[in-house]
């Protein structure tokens, strides 16, 4: 209960800072992506339907916060998930670059997913090369701020976890 | 199938959460999803934090933009800054410019009360020891100027050249201890040679005890070397001494010119030398 409080807080706490602190960063409108970061580290970590659902409900507050229609990043986040996890007993992950790695795999993951959604349901001039663009961006930040939040993230069950060994 | 159901939960949790995004995804964009309450609810939890939030990003922006601002004023005072030190630079420039006019015009001047033919120099180096005072003129051969022509300036004497090439001359000052000069004192027209020396400075040699020397009194060349124009000042004397033996006394001599501070300067044949011409 406190982990699933813990990773609540966690992903109130990145919407909150992807649609207002990381405007500030100087990288133009790319934002890097930290939910997706939370997602595969429960992927990898949390398997359990808890972290799905979770995925999925962190996906849906982007969705509610900014996106046009509402089930793009859910449909992305259960994505990632549904991947991280399926392929989560073939990766050995004990160092940040591989962290890295799995994320940018899992950022390409996404944006394809978001690209497919963006082509069937919308219609944008210059879509492709501004998808692509944004793709890349996305996926190189969040696999540059992966090991960052990993460690964080881990840090911060270990704090939950020892006050609560069963938790 | 409960238990194959259990084994792959997640699995099957996780396309199920796939298939309702991909229905909230159909039905949004049919317009079929007017009030949804999760949405309202995940807005109303983020709604405070995003305000503070949006507050302290806005807060850290204007103190980012006063940053700017300020950071602005000090690039904009750092510009008028170089500005000014620009214009110091020209100011200091233009007045040097001046000051070499005037020199110029000096020693153009002055060339007119020489024998014809001198030649005007600049130095271009000092002397590269301390054992030997001299100085490098960058004017040589090729322009006229010979072994033992004198080195002046309107001020005084500075020494004589002793070695020259195409371009160049080597000028040994007066200061050196292997220079000397026939001078006179301009007060008594007594007679010595005035030469460096390693120990005190430039002195005045081959003074008679009996002559009459003091402080103060101006020494210039008396012509007869050949090499030196006549009445040419040298220096002045700052200090006699006579030792309770020997023939002559001693007297140090303060140079006329400093070598070090001048530019500019003439180069000139003795009175004689210029006859001959």
């Amino acid at each position: 209960m406190k982990l699933f409080l813990l990773f609540l807080l966690v992903g109130i706490f990145l919407v909150v800072l992807q649609t207002t602190f990381f405007h500030l960063l100087p990288i133009g409108p790319v934002v890097p992506d930290l939910i997706l970061v939370l997602c595969v580290y429960l992927g990898l970590y949390h398997p359990s339907v808890g972290a799905a659902l979770g995925s999925f409900l962190l996906g849906y507050s982007i969705d509610t916060v900014s996106s046009p229609i509402l089930g793009f990043n859910a449909f992305a986040m259960s994505l990632v998930y549904l991947a991280v996890y399926l392929s989560a007993r073939s990766i050995w992950l004990h160092h940040p670059i591989v962290s890295s790695v799995v994320v940018l795999l899992a950022a390409l993951v996404k944006g394809a997913a978001m690209v497919v959604i963006w082509a069937i349901f919308l219609s944008v001039d210059g879509f492709w090369a501004g998808a692509a663009r944004y793709v890349l961006w996305e996926a190189l930040l969040a696999a540059l701020l992966a090991p960052l939040v990993f460690a964080l993230l881990r840090r911060g069950q270990i704090f939950v976890e020892r006050f609560n060994p069963t938790a | 199938m409960l238990a194959f159901l259990r084994r792959n939960q997640i699995f099957f949790c996780s396309c199920f959460c796939l298939l309702l995004s991909l229905y909230i995804l159909t039905a949004t964009a049919r317009g079929q999803i007017k009030n949804e309450p999760v949405g309202a609810l995940l807005m109303w939890i983020l709604r405070p934090l995003q305000i503070v939030g949006q507050g302290t990003a806005n807060w850290i922006k204007g103190f980012r933009d006063n940053y700017d601002t300020l950071a602005g004023f000090r690039s904009e005072n750092e510009r008028l800054r170089n500005r000014l030190q620009t214009l110091e630079i020209e100011r200091q420039r233009l007045l040097e410019a001046e000051a070499t006019n005037q020199r110029l015009q000096q020693l153009l001047d002055f060339r007119g009360e020489l024998p014809t033919g001198a030649i005007t120099a600049s130095i271009i180096a000092a002397s590269a020891t301390s054992w030997f005072q001299s100085c490098v003129l960058n004017k040589g051969s090729a322009d006229g100027v010979r072994k033992d022509m004198a080195v002046v300036t309107p001020l005084g004497v500075i020494g004589k050249v002793v070695s020259v090439t195409g371009r160049t001359a080597k000028v040994l000052l007066v200061t050196d201890p292997n220079s000397g000069i026939d001078v006179m004192v301009q007060r008594t027209r007594s007679r010595g040679i005035v030469s460096g020396s390693l120990e005190s400075g430039t002195v005045l040699k081959y003074i008679k005890r009996s002559e009459d020397v003091r402080e103060g009194d101006r020494l210039v060349t008396s012509g007869l070397d050949n090499i030196f124009p006549k009445g040419m000042l040298v220096g002045t004397v700052i200090k006699v001494r006579k030792q309770s033996r020997g023939l002559f006394q001693i007297v140090e001599v303060l140079p006329a010119i400093q070598a070090s501070l001048v530019e500019e300067v003439l180069i000139v044949s003795g009175e004689n030398e210029a006859a001959k011409k």
